[in-house]
């Protein structure tokens, strides 16, 4: 689909893996890092003010400061890719530690004692129980990826983002409008995904006395 | 056997939790270990899984020494039961008691024949397919036993298994293990701190005073006849006359009439009015079960704990028990506890001099 001059597929395919791919790989650093700040006091102190120190940079300076630090071409997509995946493991660190937390001790007192080894506790008994916490945390990182990719297109990077600022340019309010609608849909779309995968993930929770 | 052999346990923060517990649990017996709160039993029933490492003397479990067993291994090995059952919550029934065989090696298919197995012994096979949070306390606690069993392990730790649900369904969990004991014969250290509980399923009893100290080990007969001390004729006394009130008929318990009116709430007009201005009413809904009181101020307050007569029907007299009896009394608001039949319908009121006269004629003793 063509429309203002743009492939309109192509920069949602752009926009969704720009956004996507960061939530995975923060999930992937941020499980192993939450794990340790649930496990230590020492780590939680540290681990749990500095990924929250991470969020409050502002991201346009992240992206322009990644490529001087890694050199990375100043238009790469890296650049906005990275920033976003500091973002997700920001967010999540704190949300895997709380998530972990929330699994009774007594349950995990019984896995102990019924003679799980830790890592089997900790894949077959703490991660499937945390799920409901992680999914809530898992999402708040999707809505803010989808939304901070828009704002690579300051610097370039193609997304929806490039309808707005190029929009905003030609002083073309339908273009800016379509990129907003666009990147907000997509938002919550991969919103609703994640919804159904964690509940897909969890029937338990919503198992009720007599049901 | 389980050997404990001059066990202490001092915790990093300084806390004693044990100091030297000598005690042996013979095979195939019960061994319950029975004493206030804090006294240590956790802490020495963690030491025999090795969830607790004892800072002095050692654990025997046949002879070995746990401590050089490697403690999954071990685990595997003994059987646990808690207080909160410590069920899997995202695993159904069947996949909670197959959990043990998994680890143990097998196949997860003979993991659950072995536990749809132990699920038929223990009765349960119809809650196979539920999920944890669809079973009520006792049915928790049930799970959690046939969990414990489904490893085939010759030694159980129960660690207050029964002391979460309430009086009557604690009765039938003590029946059902001392049955399922008769046939499988484990050898079981089991904890709490009531003393009817320990008296009823022990073999052998031993009371623990703070610090894990054993006061006294004994059959049970033994420690409610020649108590050792001031300790344990306390602790075999103290506890013993409230709760087995519970197990005592209140036969002679006479019931008074009440003055009742049909709640306007409910919906029976013809309920006879027989109200008395400025005295406690009961109010009655359109099944004649009692709906709450009303006050000589004209408000409506909770009717207490009620006392259940053991009919079935309102032609039936059968008695209560003389706790529920006594709790109803104290428990109203009124000064006088009401009574209805084993339908819940109203039978009348329970004066608490009624019940401290049945009491005193030492019904209890
Ligand atoms: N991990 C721990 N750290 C410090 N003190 C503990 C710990 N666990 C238990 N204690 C203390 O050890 C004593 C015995 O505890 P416990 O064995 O749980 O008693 P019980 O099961 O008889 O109620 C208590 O004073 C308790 O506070
Ligand atoms: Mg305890």
């Amino acid at each position: 689909m063509r429309a203002f001059g743009y492939d309109i597929d192509q920069l949602v395919i752009a926009h969704v893996l720009l956004a996507i791919i960061p939530v995975i790989l923060g999930m992937i650093i941020a499980l192993p890092l939450g794990w340790w700040a649930h496990r230590s006091r020492g780590a939680r102190r540290v681990l749990v003010p500095l990924s929250g120190a991470l969020y409050t940079i502002p991201s346009l300076a992240l992206i322009v400061f990644i490529p001087v630090v890694l050199g990375t071409p100043i238009l790469s997509p890296v650049n906005v890719g990275l920033t976003l995946t500091i973002y997700t493991v920001a967010l999540l660190v704190r949300s895997v530690a709380e998530a972990l937390d929330a699994v009774p001790a007594s349950v995990s007192l019984a896995a102990l004692a019924v003679g799980y080894r830790p890592a089997g506790l900790l894949l077959g008994v703490q991660l499937p129980l945390a799920v409901p916490v992680l999914t809530a945390g898992l999402r708040v990182a999707s809505v803010s990826s989808f939304s901070l990719v828009t704002v690579g297109a300051l610097v370039g990077i193609e997304s929806l983002g490039t309808l707005m600022t190029d929009g905003f340019q030609q002083d073309y309010t339908a273009m800016v409008v379509t990129g907003i609608v666009g990147s907000i849909a997509l938002a919550f779309i991969f919103d609703a995904l994640w919804l159904g995968l964690g509940r897909a993930l969890t029937p338990w929770s919503r198992a009720r006395a007599g049901v | 056997m389980i050997e404990f052999r001059d066990v202490g346990k001092r915790f990093a923060d300084g806390t004693v939790g044990l100091e030297e517990l000598s005690l042996t649990a013979r095979e195939g017996e019960i061994t319950v270990l029975v004493g206030p709160s804090g006294c240590g039993k956790t802490t020495s029933l963690r030491t025999v899984n090795r969830m607790v490492e004892p800072t002095s003397g050692s654990v025997h479990l046949d002879g070995r020494d746990v401590a050089d067993v490697d403690p999954p291994e071990l685990r595997r090995g003994i059987g646990y039961v808690i207080q909160q059952a410590g069920l899997f919550p995202h695993r159904r029934v069947i996949d909670n008691v197959a959990t043990v065989p998994v680890l143990q090696g097998l196949s997860r298919q003979e993991a659950k024949k072995r536990a749809a197995e132990v699920l038929e012994r223990v009765g349960l096979s119809a809650l196979a397919q539920r999920w944890p949070a669809q079973l009520s306390g006792g049915q928790q606690q049930r799970v959690g036993v046939a969990r414990a069993l489904a490893g085939d392990a010759p030694v159980l730790l129960m660690d207050e298994p029964f002391s979460a649900v309430d009086p009557v369904v604690r009765v039938e969990l003590q029946d059902e293990l001392l049955r399922l004991q008769a046939e499988l014969g484990k050898t079981i250290l089991f904890v709490t701190h009531d003393i009817d509980e320990a008296i009823r399923l022990g073999d052998r009893v031993a009371v623990l005073r703070v610090g894990g100290r054993l006061a006294q080990f004994a059959p049970p007969d033994e420690l409610l006849a020649a108590p050792v001390d001031e300790f344990v004729s306390g602790f075999v006394g103290r506890d013993r006359g409230y709760r087995r009130l519970g197990f005592v008929s209140a036969t002679a318990l006479r019931l008074v009439d009440l003055p009742t009116r049909a709640d306007a709430n409910g919906d029976s007009p013809d309920s006879p009015d027989r109200a008395v201005p400025g005295e406690w009413t009961v109010l009655l809904d359109g099944t004649e079960r009692p709906s709450a009181w009303l006050g000589p101020d004209g408000a409506r307050h909770d009717l207490g704990s009620l006392y259940v007569t053991d009919g079935a029907d309102a032609a039936s007299d059968a008695a209560g028990t003389l706790r529920g009896a006594l709790d109803a009394a104290l428990s109203s608001p009124a000064g006088r506890g009401v009574a209805v039949d084993g339908g819940g319908r109203y039978r009348g009121g329970v004066e608490p001099d009624d019940v401290l006269a049945l009491l005193d004629r030492g019904t209890t003793r």
